[in-house]
């Protein structure tokens, strides 16, 4: 089959970032192709390009050799490019037909024809093997049915590129099968198939090539998937480029743990998880996306239901019932990996974003609080964290990512805690800032403080954690003392990666 | 000159030289009168309610929330003071102060609907605005109440400096409402919740107490009113509070208040309040039509909201800009 689409030099900048860099993609009928990268790797913002949410910046979007480009995402539709996105984007209340026919409403004198819109969604759910009532509320289906809907939806607009993004996050392993004998009933048709996934075992059983993302850059470009490995992708994935750099080597001294997780079993979906974690060290958790580590954390602290086993902090059993317990009774601080939605008041001053965990401490009589005093607390930390601003009063929505993240830090180190959680402490921000947080944490653990840091990021890692744990499907599968040796690290964790436990496919 | 230039770009800085060119143009048009003793002691009397009302929903808003129960919950506790002291002879003191707690405890309750059920405080104040105009009805049926003592009503007789009481408490209110947000704890943490609920939660701080507060503070605001009622106004009927919905929101949308919470202006407020009781004043003057006031106010919230939706978006775009210059 001929190539259908084809991405020549594609880049796209945000400010402070280069989300995409030169990226070249091509896509033929017929074919399955799996788009892989970490987070942060540039394929949403790839996928948002080719579905008209972004527009092209430099570089060229090629559809039968044609260059395109999207002023909307209903302009990508017509031109025959569908897509299903992660989250779901039907209208609960509404029939499967009439999600099917929504972008095209079949019409008669200005009026719906109904009749002809059950015809078409018929159509394109027979296409497709499926066995759902079209007049069914969609509400009424199964998450994996409300999947396989969107790709009919998708196919009912005469799509000839479908792209699929990460359709299996939220389905079961059978659910998934049937997925993927309609993407081979697809590609029998001829249509052509961008697949985006975490799952390395579901991209080498349904794609034919690869092309995978790398800080922006495209490091396999449509290649055979049949030319690599597992590892040889993984590794792909990762990188490796910032493990030469600096090697700042230190010793943690045995002691009793600060933070111990004892055959913790939670709602999430752990079971009998353990961990212990002492003063001085850096933990690190790592895992693929997705491999249960935030949601761990999130557990202990109070924001998923604990089902069974014991949490000790400083070798007291204890509950942790809310960030507000873990805080104010524990010392323990949370910083969070989406700090736009989660970790910062955007309209709200640096000087407050940093106080708002101490001003129980700083309150005086009758719960007032000076600015003064929030002020000197902010600019303490902004000097001893290098934050680059012009004033403690500015909003930190007016912040650079890089700085953005450190007053999210700030707060938490302005309230003494001796626990610090610190979740993917680099994504989106460049790679000097990145290197500076990095001493930064060391820093810290220097000082006597506990971190548990968790990262996908390979090469982050090794740089700073002094043990590393990994993580895979909410478990456990390796445990290893850091050499710092990026060749020996990369190696046995991967190797853990891929021997642990192989997928329950529930 | 940063710092002026930063006061002049407030919406609380247009709505002060809107005010003061809006009352120069009617007092010049009326040839004076408006200058005169009796008209600003009766343009600074029926100010009263509209401030407090504006406070009272402000600090719902703050948390992202709505109260639709103003009118009921001042209305009810109006009535509530007026039988006390009619029906039950109780001392004057006694029946306002209950008033006022009742006033409050109907926030209270609204806010620990909200938590407990998880509903919006907009159905939940839905459902007390319904409630508690029973409650007024029941209080008073349709009487007016006006056989309380007279030294209530003298109270809102009171001037100083031709400045009426009712006034005086109303602007006592909102300095005291305007320090609590520059420099209290719990109305940092009600802030915090309505700017961002998320990051909140994982800064330690408990947003359903600063639902259940704000709501309760809004209570207490209209507490406050529905003293100011009483005092200002010969009787209490059942018609006391039911036309305090609209202006209760129009001040601090105007103000800039952000209906997603987060953000609270209180002079702003207060500034708005003036400004929509001159509108009042001017239908009196020339005589218009009392639809066109509420057209006018209508269309000023409408253009507000607007207005500010745009300066918002113009200082995202700023913002992104900004962003960029810092990371090179």
């Amino acid at each position: 089959m001929s190539e259908i689409l084809k991405v020549a030099e594609l880049s796209k900048s945000f400010p402070g970032v280069k989300a995409l860099s030169k990226v070249n993609l091509s896509l033929r009928g017929g074919e399955v192709q799996a788009l892989l990268g970490e987070n942060g790797a540039g394929k949403s913002t790839l996928i948002k390009i080719l579905t008209g949410v972004y527009q092209t910046e430099e570089g060229q979007v090629l559809l039968d050799g044609e260059p395109v480009s999207f002023d909307s995402p209903l302009a990508a539709t017509k031109s025959g490019i569908g897509v299903v996105h992660q989250e779901r984007n039907l209208i609960p209340y509404f029939t499967v037909a009439e999600n099917i026919v929504l972008q095209n409403q079949p019409q008669r004198r200005g009026l719906i024809d109904a009749a002809q819109r059950r015809e078409t969604a018929q159509k394109a759910l027979d296409s497709l093997g499926l066995a759902i009532d079209p007049d069914e509320i969609v509400q009424n289906l199964s998450v994996a049915q409300m999947q396989l809907v969107e790709i009919a939806k998708a196919l009912a607009t005469e799509t000839r590129v479908l792209l699929l993004d990460e359709p299996t996050a939220s389905i079961s392993g059978s659910e998934a099968k049937k997925l993927f004998e309609v993407v081979a009933t697809l590609k029998a048709q001829g249509t052509a198939i961008l697949f985006v996934s975490h799952k390395l075992e579901e991209v080498f059983e349904v794609c034919d090539t690869v092309t995978v993302l790398r800080d922006g850059e495209s490091v396999i470009e449509s290649s055979p998937l049949a030319d690599y490995s597992h590892p040889q992708i993984v590794a792909a994935m990762v990188g490796r480029q910032l493990a030469e750099r600096t090697k700042r080597f230190r010793t943690v001294e045995p002691g009793e743990p600060v933070l111990e997780l004892k055959e913790l079993t939670t709602q999430v979906g752990h079971t009998d998880v353990s961990l212990a974690l002492q003063a001085g060290e850096v933990l690190g958790l790592y895992g693929l996306v997705g491999a249960g580590r935030s949601e761990l954390l999130r557990s202990v602290l109070g924001l998923h239901p604990i089902v069974s086993g014991e949490v000790f902090v400083k070798g007291k059993a204890t509950t942790i019932r809310d960030m507000r317990d873990a805080l104010h009774k524990h010392r323990i601080g949370y910083v969070t990996e989406n700090r736009k939605e989660e970790g910062l008041f955007l309209d709200f001053s640096i000087n407050r974003n940093i106080a708002v965990t101490v001003w129980r401490r700083l309150q005086e009589i009758l719960g007032i609080i000076r600015h003064e005093k929030e002020t000197e607390v902010a600019e303490r930390f902004v000097e001893r964290l290098g934050i680059r601003i012009s004033s403690v009063m500015q909003l930190a929505g007016n912040l650079s990512g890089g700085n953005q993240q450190k007053v999210s830090l700030a707060k938490w180190l302005a309230a003494d805690t001796e626990i610090i959680i610190i979740d993917e402490p680099t994504v989106g921000i460049d790679v000097r800032t990145k290197a500076n947080f990095h001493e930064l944490i060391m820093d810290l653990a220097d000082e006597g403080m506990a971190v548990l840091l968790i990262s996908s990021d390979l090469p982050e890692m090794v740089a700073i954690a002094d043990r590393i744990m990994v993580m895979r499907d909410y478990k456990f599968v390796g445990e290893f003392p850091n050499s710092k040796d990026y060749a020996e690290m990369s190696t046995k964790v991967m190797d853990a990666i891929h021997s642990g436990s192989p997928r329950q496919n529930a | 000159m940063k710092y002026l230039k930063k006061r002049v770009r407030t919406t609380e800085f247009s709505l002060t030289v809107l005010f003061i060119a809006g009352f120069i143009a009617l007092a010049s048009t009326s040839g004076g009168v408006l200058f005169s003793d009796q008209s600003i002691r009766s343009f600074l009397t029926y100010l009263a309610i509209p401030i407090l009302i504006g406070l009272a929903q402000m600090v719902v808003l703050a948390v992202g929330q709505l109260n639709l129960a103003v009118g009921a919950m001042g209305g009810a506790a109006a009535a509530v003071m007026a039988q006390m002291m009619v029906a039950l002879n109780s001392p004057i003191w006694v029946a306002l102060l209950a008033g006022f707690l009742a006033a409050t405890l109907m926030g209270a309750l609204n806010g620990l609907l909200v938590v407990v059920t998880g509903l919006n405080g907009f159905i939940i104040t839905l459902g007390t605005l319904t409630i508690l105009e029973g409650v007024q009805y029941a209080l008073v049926r349709s009487f007016t109440i006006d056989g309380y003592p007279d030294a209530v009503k003298d109270f809102g007789k009171i001037v100083f400096f031709n400045v009426p009481s009712v006034f005086v408490v109303a602007i006592i209110t909102a300095v005291i409402l305007s320090w609590f947000f520059r420099t209290h704890v719990v109305a940092r943490k009600i802030l915090a919740t309505g700017a961002n609920p998320l990051a909140a939660r994982l800064s330690g701080v408990s947003n359903p107490l600063s639902v259940f507060l704000a709501h309760t503070l809004s209570g207490a605001l209209l507490g406050i009113a529905a003293i100011v009622t009483i005092t200002s106004l010969g009787g209490i009927n059942r018609s006391i509070g039911g036309d305090w919905l609209l202006s209760s929101f129009a001040a601090p949308i105007i103000a800039g208040v952000l209906m997603s919470g987060g953000v609270v202006a209180v002079y702003g407020t207060v500034m708005a309040a003036s400004v929509i009781r001159l509108v009042d004043i001017a239908r009196a003057q020339y005589s218009l039509d009392p639809s066109v006031i509420n057209f006018t106010i209508g269309t000023v919230v409408l253009s507000t909201v607007a207005l500010s939706e745009w300066r918002r978006r113009r200082s995202e775009v700023k913002r992104q800009k900004h962003v960029e210059v810092d990371s090179e």
